[in-house]
């Protein structure tokens, strides 16, 4: 391995993406542009079966309630209901923990005050907690829970109770947060796989079809360090696109009106819970797997166009099978082993461990994401030095 | 000077075609290590051999050409003999090492049949970039390579603004930027213009007296003047060699086109 050949490479790509002013573009403009589109657009996602734990703080009254909600949607057993109750009433301790492990989606709380408000004709008042971690996924959650309630209240509760009155609380974070709050993290880890992916591949097949791979490999320079070269010359992009990406999810600038333009606002101002440094770290693993996987498509494909054609077969899925729309829990039984090969699934669920739950290098989640994260790059580098032909290493 | 070593692969069978104007190495190797040297090389592609048993061993300090048709082989053999392929038989030496050889390609200036050179870079940004892989930054070097290519005032140009036959000229720099003992260009005059031509054949010249052995592919005949030695490639075999005076001679016709025929034993088939 020699530091100067290495370092021919990385000058050589940077200097390219220096003349080519319209992928600087598709780096940096592209993502802001599309990641704000998203956040305007995105509405509920559909409902998942939801586990529900109940705690009850208002004595007799609350336990008929939650009694008639057990009876109502089944116990442990019953797996064909929409909203299950593995954990029947528990305390309120179990219950944030039990939300923050994922092993309940939605926990309602029969408050103290729960039935005092039926005497004025203000109906039952009820708590709704969620992790407040994934914002789509939680809202159609919530929304079976409360249809439960409602029919649960009308016969748990004599005479006319009317409608519950129903709050939501988060474990992470606000209930009325955006739906982008909680993608944000997804988006980030999405636009840098996809992008550096495109443009590795693309670059690459250059090489291969220019005929400057030939010659590439027609001097001493290794397959590694080739690999390497471009590994550390697309990360220099890759690193200043993920921060221009964070910079642009956390925060926020107000832009006055000037003349016949109005005022508008650049940023989502995201807030992220934990460090903003970890979240890029993962967003950078997984960068360099994509220039990896980049370097590895190339070699199926002839021209850009079929560049392009991979990404319906190796970038789309991956999204959809990530976790963020469908829990990989929920998932049909073959796609779970599926999802849980595919590295935007832990930069995903890393990043959303990171900035929304505030978790730091400690956690055993966090911990797992960045290993697969690291050993998945590595994959992906042998396959990238597998497909490079060549009579001498 | 007689005729005693013949290049064709000693295991054909008798039906094989003559090689009327195999007129081997004249005399004596001048030095104990060939510049290049192939035993028995062959080269399949499925059905296809695109190249099919080449002997063939290359003095030092010469210029040779290797001359045949559009695909006859040239450019498999070429890549064969620097290494970028695996021959499905028989073996290839540089500088008496066995190819493929990492150190050994350090010692070889390769020019594809493609430019090989990045569109979006200037002419100094290439340049230098093949230079950092042979590990051999030296910017005086690189100045008085492009000046031998006469590319010395376009250092900062970028490549998408250059001509063609300034493109093959940058091209060649590309491959003669680390110095190398053992030239090999694949149609390195290919779409150029006759002055530019006459300039390239020039600094072969001056690369050959230098010490140089160069292995120049093309399929214009009337370049093969120019070399010392010629090599008839058809049908990935060797079927002639010499120098253009013995193999008009030998051929008994002063046109080369001509003699490549004969050489070929198939008057039907046209030399490119």
């Amino acid at each position: 391995m020699s530091v100067r050949r290495v370092t021919a490479l990385v000058r050589r790509i940077v200097a390219q993406f220096r003349r080519d002013r319209r992928t600087l573009a598709l780096i940096f403009v592209v993502p802001i542009v599309l990641s704000a589109l998203l956040g305007w657009v995105l509405r509920d996602q559909q409902a998942t079966p939801v586990r529900l734990g109940i705690v009850n703080d208002a004595g007799a009254a609350g336990a008929r309630i939650a009694q008639v909600v057990i009876a109502t949607r089944g116990g442990p057993a019953a797996d064909a209901a929409l909203v299950d109750v593995p954990a029947g009433t528990i305390t309120d301790a179990a219950a944030r923990s039990e939300l923050e492990d994922d092993r309940l989606d939605v926990v309602l709380v029969i408050p103290a005050d729960a039935v005092s408000g039926l005497a004025t004709g203000q109906g039952v008042h009820l708590v709704v907690m969620t992790q407040g971690a994934n914002a789509p996924t939680e809202g159609g959650e919530v929304g079976q829970v409360q249809q439960l309630l409602v029919s649960a209240i009308a016969s748990a509760v004599p005479g006319s109770p009317g409608a519950p009155r129903i709050e939501h609380a988060t474990v992470y974070g606000t209930a009325n947060a955006d739906p982008f709050d909680a993608l944000s993290p997804f988006f980030v880890g999405f636009f840098v796989y996809f992008l550096v992916f495109i443009l590795t591949g693309i670059s690459f097949l250059r090489e291969r079809v220019g005929g400057t791979l030939e010659r590439l490999l027609a001097t001493p320079v290794t397959k590694g360090e080739i690999v390497l070269g471009y590994t550390l010359g697309f990360g220099i992009f890759a690193t200043l696109q993920v921060i221009v990406l964070m910079a642009f999810t956390l925060m926020r600038v107000d832009v006055p009106a000037i003349g016949p333009f109005g005022a508008f606002t650049i940023g989502l101002a995201v807030p992220s819970a934990g460090s903003p440094l970890l979240a890029f770290l993962v967003a950078l693993l997984l960068a360099i797997g994509a220039v990896s996987l980049g370097i590895f498509i190339s070699t199926f494909a002839r021209t850009e166009f079929q560049i392009l054609q991979f990404i319906p077969i190796v970038i789309v899925p991956q999204g959809l099978l990530s976790g963020i729309f469908w829990r990989i829990e929920t998932l049909p039984g073959p796609l779970q082993p599926v999802a849980r090969a595919l590295p935007l699934t832990y930069a995903a669920d890393g990043l959303r461990e990171i900035m929304i739950q505030g978790r730091g290098l400690s956690a055993s989640g966090v911990q797992l994401d960045l290993a697969v994260l690291v050993v998945i790059a590595a994959l992906f580098v042998v396959l990238a030095a597998a497909t490079i032909r060549r009579e001498v290493a | 000077m007689t005729d005693t070593t013949r290049t064709d692969p000693p295991a054909e069978p008798p039906t094989a075609r003559a090689v009327p104007g195999d007129v081997g190495p004249d005399g004596p190797a001048r030095q104990d290590v060939p510049a290049l040297e192939a035993r028995g090389l062959v080269k399949t592609f499925g059905p296809i051999r695109a190249v099919d048993g080449v002997d063939l061993s290359l003095e030092p300090g010469r210029i040779y050409g290797l001359l045949g048709p559009n695909g006859s082989g040239k450019t498999t053999l070429i890549r064969l003999l620097v290494g970028l392929a695996r021959p499905t038989s028989g073996e290839a030496t540089v500088l008496g090492r066995r190819v493929p050889s990492r150190e050994l390609l350090a010692r070889i200036g390769y020019m594809p049949q493609a430019d090989g050179i990045y569109p979006e870079l200037s002419v100094w940004e290439n340049i230098r970039f093949f230079a950092g892989l042979y590990g051999s930054f030296d910017r005086e070097r690189l100045l008085e390579t492009l000046r031998v290519v006469e590319l010395d005032g376009r250092a900062g140009t970028p490549v998408l603004q250059l001509s063609g036959g300034m493109r093959r000229r940058l091209s060649l720099a590309c491959a003669l930027v680390h110095r190398p003992p053992i030239v090999v260009l694949d149609e390195p005059t290919v779409g150029i213009d006759p002055a530019l031509r006459v300039q390239f054949w020039a600094h072969f010249r001056s690369l050959s007296a230098g010490g140089a052995t160069l292995l120049v592919s093309s399929h214009v005949m009337d370049e093969a003047d120019r070399c010392d030695e010629l090599l008839f490639i058809r049908a990935g075999r060797v079927i002639a060699r010499g120098s253009g005076a013995e193999v008009r001679r030998r051929a008994g016709t002063d046109n080369l086109e001509e003699a490549f025929l004969r050489f070929a034993g198939d008057g039907t088939e046209t030399a490119a």
